[in-house]
């Protein structure tokens, strides 16, 4: 099986595989660091082969893609991959990996949380919690939570984001905070925040919503389930 | 884009596409601009050679660039080159694309076998030198190691296509695909 496997990382690089054959390939890939070096190695040589059919494509096309991209969100960095791999515990890894799914999908269909100028997500998604903080027109606060501790919250008016620092909460065991949009009593996740010394950093919501978090089911809910623990407007921060 | 008919072109050391990325996934616009310049040539003249069709080579261009930029901050230097993630995006694309549509096609042309193209790239602004190594270090793979290793790559057909299509066993294609890419491997390494 595993010799079987192995053979295939020249196709694999090469893309010649079909989509389940892939998915398996990949899977075997995680427990096989040789492997991972070889695909890297062939992925480099398949790459070149690519590059040596240099052609420059029209100028019309440079304006499309850098004007698409400029009106295209960017995906958060995996950051609870790498917290799961700073603390990891007994059985946190696949818990962690779902809520992040939970919490890509939250970011992916937000309607409430825009810019304050109607675009939706404009900012780049990928600061941290950290640059927001650190902002020259940074206003911060510090809120006490209803359960024990108490959250920072930075905005950014500049970057048009909104910075919640979770050091000052409790690690939950197998719940996670979750992050929602308040407006006009109809709630919608902003982020599920699995490992409380990441935070999270959000969109600065329109003017009349108030940020709610609430502790909730490890991978978040559809909906809140619980009382917030701590409600904010993040116009008077 | 009222600068773009004035863009440069790097004339002289390519730039370093990892610390490009890495700025791109803070959300910086003009690295992203830059990364387009370098590679673009790299990514249109792949998608072009797998979809043929320049228009559709131009959205598989597009998408490809686009991935980039939103999963810029995804991209994990650990696991490789900057350029080699570019360039495995957009081929992912361009097969994906031409697997879609010609899926409809193939069945029409039952067992014809696409001539393998020999353009030029006519763009001879492009580091010409690596190119060269390239095209060097493949005519030192065998016949079958070259024909499905390129069938695969350049037209984007899978494993089991190329066997079919060259009438050799599925094993024997998936062997000639690795040693294939292992002997362009060891050879491009020569020729750093």
């Amino acid at each position: 099986m595993s010799i079987d496997l192995h053979t295939l990382s020249g196709a694999y690089a090469l893309d010649a595989l079909s989509a389940e054959e892939a998915a398996e390939f990949e899977k075997h890939l995680q427990d096989c660091s040789a492997c991972r070096d070889e695909v890297r190695e062939l992925q480099d040589a398949a790459s070149l082969m690519g590059a040596s059919q240099a052609t420059s494509p029209s100028a019309a096309l440079r304006a499309r893609v850098l004007t698409a991209a400029d009106h295209q969100p960017q995906l958060r960095p995996r950051v609870t991959a790498l917290a799961s791999a700073r603390t990891r515990r007994r059985g946190w890894v696949p818990v962690l990996a779902a809520a992040a799914v939970a919490a890509i999908i939250a970011f992916a269909g937000f309607g409430v949380l825009q810019d304050r100028d109607g675009s939706t997500d404009r900012s780049p998604a990928t600061t941290s919690v950290a640059q927001v903080f650190k902002a020259s027109d940074a206003r911060t606060a510090s809120i006490p939570v209803s359960t024990w501790g108490r959250i920072r919250v930075a905005t950014s008016a500049q970057n048009g984001q909104m910075a919640v620092d979770t050091h000052g909460l409790r690690q939950l065991d197998g719940r996670a905070y979750q992050l929602w949009a308040v407006r006009n009593g109809h709630s919608t996740s902003v982020g599920v925040i699995d490992d409380v010394t990441t935070g999270t950093v959000v969109p600065i919501p329109v003017a009349g919503t108030t940020v709610a978090i609430t502790v909730e089911p490890e991978g978040g809910s559809t909906q809140p389930t619980t009382q917030p623990i701590v409600t904010m407007d993040p116009e008077t921060v | 884009m009222s600068e773009s008919g004035l863009r440069l072109v790097p004339a002289s050391g390519p730039a370093d596409v990892d610390a490009l990325v890495r700025r791109v996934a803070l959300g910086d616009a003009g690295a992203f601009e830059r990364l387009y310049d370098e590679l673009s040539p790299a990514v249109f003249g792949l998608a072009r050679r797998v979809v043929r069709d320049p228009a559709r080579a131009e959205d598989v261009t597009q998408e490809a660039f686009l991935e980039v930029w939103r999963g810029a901050a995804r991209f994990d230097s650990n696991l490789g080159k900057a350029k080699t993630w570019v360039m495995t995006i957009a081929h992912r694309r361009a097969v994906d694309a031409v697997r879609r549509s010609e899926s409809q096609k193939r069945q029409d042309h039952h067992g014809h076998l696409d001539e393998v193209s020999h353009d030029e790239p006519a763009d001879a602004l492009i580091a010409a030198d690596e190119h060269s190594a390239v095209r060097t270090c493949m005519e030192t793979l065998t016949d079958l190691q070259l024909e499905s290793v390129r069938l695969a790559y350049y037209n984007g057909y899978t494993y089991n296509e190329v066997a079919t299509l060259l009438g050799k066993p599925l094993p024997t294609i998936k062997t000639r695909m690795r040693d294939g890419l292992i002997r362009l491997r060891d050879c491009l390494e020569g020729h750093r």
